[in-house]
């Protein structure tokens, strides 16, 4: 049943995702910054549900330091994965964007260098897991390496505030707008974004559990 | 209006088509690649996914077998 759901959360984020391509495809240009302004359909949705990854990944890691139960481990590792391919492109159409925009495939700014700090944490937090066999002692580093590593992002997310970065000011919250009809759309395709990262958890989540179920029969295995 | 567009050249026009396929390669690139990494991503889940069942069904007549 549960696997039920997630095809189906899976199948609804590619419809709405193709629904929303064709009608971006629609819109017109941006004034200013002409048809790569599109971009940020997409460059802004990754960047959310990396950061919501983050943030599930913190509160399972919390979670885990508290009960030792190894569910909430399974979900942070599940959650950081999927964060670090979603803030993987973020990266990437933020560059790309860039390189139309202000002429330069990157910028060491505050936000970006923040961004990529944090995607090279939470990388890290991935090699740190494989580098440690006992289940209970990666499960305890691993878990306090991630609330560590959630400190740079709400670096990330203010970085635009706290400092004068070349990345522009937020569309929302920050003094820009968006006509109506782009708003819909765009909330469409981050509702999209988010499902998406969450049927990836959910699949993350449950390969997991059947890694546990053959660590014990391997255990059992070598005990005959 | 028609004035403005009597004020057009032909390199005006070009410069604009230029513009236009220029933003169209770099947003249809940035498409690509973060679509790209997606799927590569599902592709290793998807791959992982098999493993394990083998693995683990692999594990279960061999318990089996010893059980016997």
């Amino acid at each position: 049943m549960r696997d039920k759901i997630v095809y189906l959360a899976g199948a609804a984020a590619i419809v709405i995702f193709a629904r929303d391509i064709y009608v971006i495809a629609g819109l017109p240009e941006e004034a200013s910054q002409g048809i790569i302004f599109k971009i940020i359909f997409f460059h802004v949705p990754m960047a959310i549900a990396a950061m919501l990854g983050s943030f599930v990944a913190l509160v399972a890691s919390v979670l885990f330091l508290a009960t030792r139960n190894f569910r909430y481990d399974a979900l942070a590792v599940s959650a950081t994965e999927v964060g670090l391919v979603l803030l993987a492109g973020n990266l990437v159409t933020g560059s790309i964007w860039g390189r139309v925009a202000w002429g330069v495939w990157w910028a060491w700014d505050a936000r970006l260098t923040s961004a990529l700090v944090c995607w090279l944490l939470y990388a890290g937090y991935m090699m740190l897991r494989r580098a440690i066999e006992e289940p209970t002692q990666r499960a305890t580093f691993a878990a306090v390496f991630s609330i560590l590593a959630f400190i740079d992002v709400p670096i990330v997310i203010f970085s635009i505030k706290w400092w004068r970065t070349q990345h522009p000011q937020p569309v929302f919250w920050g003094g820009g707008s968006f006509p109506a009809e782009w708003l819909g759309v765009f909330l469409w395709n981050m509702a999209a974004m988010v499902l998406l990262g969450a049927v990836l958890t959910m699949v993350r989540l449950r390969q997991e559990d059947a890694q546990r179920e053959l660590d014990a029969m391997r255990r059992m295995a070598h005990a005959f | 209006m028609p004035y403005l567009f009597a004020q057009l050249t032909s390199d005006d026009v070009a410069r604009e088509i230029a513009r236009l396929q220029h933003g169209y390669r770099f947003l249809s690139a940035a498409m690509i690649v973060a679509w790209a990494i997606v799927v590569v991503y599902v592709l290793l889940l998807v791959g992982r996914e098999k493993r394990l069942k083998r693995e683990i069904a692999g594990l279960k007549v061999m318990l089996e077998e010893k059980q016997k």
